[in-house]
């Protein structure tokens, strides 16, 4: 799901300066008037902002019910699903676990797409055979892959060989089984399949970099490790405050991978707040409950891509 | 970036990249070895016939060309009134729009439900196809509009003088140079529309209607306890999508970067 997103929030972090700019001017044109536009927009918009925002007034109204979903006359029990939410440890764990699988996915994703970018602009063999590589994790449905990691990662699982053929035999364990080590898993797999995108967005921000301030950096003596932290690192900032947001989007919505693999579990070592309404508002059928956890996420999401479009507009 | 002027330096990279991409590699080559393990071609066999991967495939690529079809053109549409016409309180019509963007599949999953069941969508095309558009147009426009906005006013003013209306320069100017950025979101919502796994799962309940997302657990209760056969199963899914992409990396890669790109 996440992949579609890969660019949007550069454009985002952008888009208040560049409207700024743009539709000032042009209210004040002189010349033809323009034709009306309002025709033009209203299908996508009545389609897109009807339908959403529908849905959300909805899940607004139901996260106020104690309702199962099909019983005729739900109960009104104003913001008790709330206070139940914040009382519910699972609730917290999910938080918890959002914030974890943030930060060390958005670091381990950066420090390897980085590296690769850099090490494909040098000027290697066969590049794009590692590029391919790299880049098919992206198009694969996490959902196709799902079956082959939980056997890799299983009890007799082609992981554990690894470990023992390379002589860390006493590592081995059920991965997945193991509140311990499920959640490192998981992130380890949506690391699998993000760092192409990573990595595709800095090559291209490193493509902008102007060779002559390479080229002057190496006359003046600089090696290869400092051209890249105190030259390309700072000119790809905007990509990465843009993978950041991205990255902060993808740990909200994460859903299939956990569910897939994991189930949420053992023990909710794996419940993410996708995974954890699901669970609630389908199989559980308490919808009044999915319903003002659905509201929770939704302000979070809003929260963490306002929070870093602004922090990506004030710097830039 | 690095300099590699001499051969052992030239070897150190090319070793520390091949290193580093193992662990990408190694999945996909557990995933060939697992699904030929036990009865080797037999588990793929055992797949093809039970004859139902080619309508999952079908039903997975109709709602993908359903969905590219609603947001090609409503995209388009927004995109040119966005850029390029007088439209009042512009913005606050773009913003709401966008507001959209960050909003996690999962939170519509009841309002969904509902409207599902009481349009008598529930299992059909559409109940997956209408909220994955909606989800995708909020991306597109942005970019669209971007893409549009870098062409010049002058052309469309031009062409206005000419006695062109908005819906002839919409044909006739716009449509032919968005060419690049219109691919970009084709190849971005049909990852989207091919990849996603939560709508199917909740509103796909047959599997004349599901998509090839649910293909692995659709085996799991098929083969209850033989791995090897799921595997095998995820294989088949993945060889298009892999073939897709070779084919036409370029646009791939240009589709996931054209926000990033000015």
């Amino acid at each position: 799901m996440t992949s579609t997103e890969a660019g949007t929030t550069v454009s985002i972090t952008r888009q208040p300066n560049a409207a700024a700019g743009r539709a000032a001017p042009k209210g004040r044109r002189r010349g033809p008037r323009r034709p009306l536009g309002l025709p033009w927009i209203l299908p996508a918009f009545i389609f897109v902002v009807g339908f959403i925002y529908y849905c959300i007034g909805y899940t607004g109204y139901i996260s106020t019910l104690n309702w199962d979903g099909v019983s005729p006359n739900p109960q009104h029990v104003g913001f008790a699903n709330y206070t139940q939410a914040f009382h519910d440890p699972v609730f917290w764990a999910t938080i918890r676990h959002t914030i974890i699988f943030f930060i060390v996915t958005f670091t381990v994703q950066t420090a390897i797409g980085f590296i690769f970018a850099a090490l494909l602009h040098s000027k290697v063999k066969l590049p794009n055979l590692y590029k391919v590589i790299i880049f098919i994790p992206v198009v694969l449905a996490p959902a196709t892959m799902a079956p082959i990691f939980r056997q890799i990662f299983s009890a007799n699982g082609q992981f554990n060989t690894i470990l023992s053929d390379i002589g860390l035999g006493s590592l081995a364990h059920p991965w997945l089984a193991q509140s311990s080590t499920a959640l490192p898993v998981i992130m380890a797999i949506t690391i699998w399949e993000w760092t192409g995108v990573t990595f595709i967005l800095y090559f291209a921000a490193m493509t902008q970099i102007d060779k002559e301030i390479l080229e002057a950096a190496r006359i003046d003596g600089a090696n290869g490790l400092k051209v890249l932290t105190r030259i390309v690192w700072p000119n790809v900032r905007g990509t990465t405050i843009a993978l950041a947001m991205l990255s902060v989007i993808g740990a909200l919505k994460t859903f299939d991978v956990p569910y897939l693999v994991t189930l949420g579990g053992p023990n909710y070592a794996t419940e993410f707040l996708g995974t954890f309404i699901y669970r609630i508002s389908i199989p559980q059928a308490e919808v009044g409950y999915g319903a003002a956890l659905s509201i929770l996420l939704l302000i979070l999401s809003l929260a963490g891509a306002v929070a870093f479009g602004l922090r990506g507009t004030r710097r830039s | 970036m690095f300099e590699t002027r001499r051969l052992s330096s030239k070897i150190i990279l090319q070793v520390i990249l091949t290193i580093m991409v193992l662990p990408f590699l190694f999945p996909l080559i557990a995933m060939v070895q697992e699904s030929l393990s036990g009865q080797g071609w037999g588990n793929y066999k055992a797949v093809w016939a039970t004859g139902v991967v080619p309508q999952f495939f079908r039903n997975s690529a109709i709602i993908a060309l359903g969905v590219i079809i609603i947001v090609y053109c409503l995209t388009m549409l927004a995109a040119f009134g966005f850029s390029k016409l007088h439209v009042r309180w512009k913005e606050i019509f773009f913003w709401m729009m966008l507001a959209a963007l960050t909003l996690p599949e999962v939170v519509l999953l009841t309002p969904l439900f509902s409207i599902a069941i009481h349009l008598g969508l529930f299992n059909t095309y559409f109940s997956v196809i209408l909220p994955l558009a909606a989800l995708q147009i909020p991306f597109a426009v942005l970019l669209t509009r971007n893409f549009m906005n870098s062409i010049p006013d002058e052309l469309f003013d031009a062409a206005r003088v000419d006695g062109a209306n908005a819906a002839v320069i919409f044909r006739r100017i716009i449509l032919p140079l968005t060419r690049p950025i219109a691919a970009a979101i084709i190849i971005l919502t049909l990852i989207a529309a091919w990849n996603d796994y939560l709508l199917p799962l909740v509103f796909l309940q047959t599997p004349s209607t599901q998509t090839i997302t649910l293909l692995p657990s659709f085996f799991v209760s098929e083969f209850s306890d033989d791995q090897t056969k799921v595997v095998a199963s995820a294989v088949i899914t993945a060889i298009p999508e892999i073939i897709a992409y070779l084919c036409l990396q370029r646009l791939f890669e240009r589709g996931l970067t054209a926000g990033a790109l000015k």
